[in-house]
């Protein structure tokens, strides 16, 4: 089967983006990045209540937010919406944007349902493949008592099919894991290459 | 322990990706670096009044600063890290390291927050250039990061 190629052209006009970051040249930067990416339908909030006000009350297709932000920070936000709110908005897409990873944050950046982490330093190259990575998101999402949110085990997948990045040991979310051990090449021989018996 | 229950979701921002026009890839990333860089100079004046902000909490030397030092530290290293600052973010993204740890260990260390604001200045001074100096400043950075 042949491979998606990387998209040579993405359309990102009709998308609304909702960002939020309380340091206001940071929040102004993302929004210029975002001019840039041709995305015409932004919402900018400097608090996170205003975002979550913003979330109950309009639909948005993309969130980005801050990580540190001040009363409610963008961890707990991204826990808020995708276990608080109902479908679809449960399940927009969340790039969490972080500076330094305090150690006492960690595990909440896991545990809390984020689509994808995007640290610092950043450029405008790495948002956009961050963005088209999930376009192409092959990863199931995960609903039980513990966890909401895109499934962490992304290593195995490693980035969608077609995509830069992706490893000669990266599974296939088609073909999946093997279950079964190997044939021998013996075996493989006599599949590829049938035979005459003389009788 | 309840079941996990796994699905599949296609995003509206997927579907809207694929819509017919749009622009290349290469093209969008090149209008937004050209919009980012616009920004340039009132985020460098912002990481300069940060440091004035750093340098009056390290005068006055409160027992409580220790959140805010942080807080400040991260500023810098949400606005450098949108451009290629190099040594300045790793400077920045040390001073945030060495607080932190200082925090979670309840030990303060004033002389550790000096020397990194210190560094801040030099580096920007010499224009966030990568050269033996900043190394040399960044190798000594590490060592007191390493051991608080």
């Amino acid at each position: 089967m042949a491979r998606p190629s990387t998209p040579d052209r993405v359309n990102l006009a009709r998308s609304k983006v909702l960002l939020v970051d309380h340091n206001q040249n940071s929040l102004d930067m993302l929004s210029s990045i975002f001019h840039g990416f041709g995305v015409k339908q932004q919402i900018k909030c400097g608090s996170t209540p205003e975002a979550v006000s913003i979330v109950e009350t309009r639909d948005v297709d993309l969130v980005l937010i801050d990580c540190s932000m001040p009363e409610m920070d963008g961890y707990d936000f991204t826990r808020w919406l995708r276990r608080e709110t109902e479908p679809p908005i449960r399940y927009t897409p969340v790039i969490l944007l972080t500076g330094h990873a305090a150690q006492s944050k960690v595990r909440k950046g896991r545990d809390c349902g984020a689509s994808f982490v995007v640290t610092k330093p950043l450029t405008p190259n790495v948002l956009l493949q961050r963005i088209l990575w999930l376009g192409a998101d092959e990863r199931n999402l995960v609903e039980c008592d513990t966890y909401v949110g895109p499934d962490r085990r992304v290593r195995s997948l490693g980035p969608p099919v077609g995509l830069p990045g992706r490893r000669s040991g990266d599974l296939s979310e088609h073909v999946g894991a093997a279950t079964e051990a190997n044939m021998d090449q013996t075996s493989i021989d006599m599949m590829m290459k049938p035979m005459k018996v003389a009788l | 322990m309840s079941e996990a229950r796994t699905f599949k979701i296609k995003s509206t921002l997927a579907r809207q990706l694929q819509d017919p026009g749009g622009s290349q890839v290469r093209d969008l990333e090149r209008q937004a670096t050209a919009r980012l860089e616009t920004h340039r100079d009132d985020a460098m004046a912002a990481v300069v009044a940060t440091l004035d902000a750093l340098d009056a909490l390290c005068a006055e030397a409160a027992i409580d600063a220790g959140p805010r030092v942080y807080a400040l530290a991260s500023s810098i290293v949400d606005v450098a890290g949108y451009f290629d600052t190099g040594p300045l973010f790793h400077a920045a993204y040390s001073l945030c390291e060495v607080s932190d740890r200082m925090l979670q260990a309840e030990t303060w260390h004033w002389p550790s927050i000096q020397v990194h604001t210190q560094a801040l200045r030099l580096i920007l001074a010499s224009g966030c250039r990568v050269g033996r100096t900043s190394e040399t400043l960044l190798a000594g950075l590490r060592s007191i990061t390493q051991s608080r």
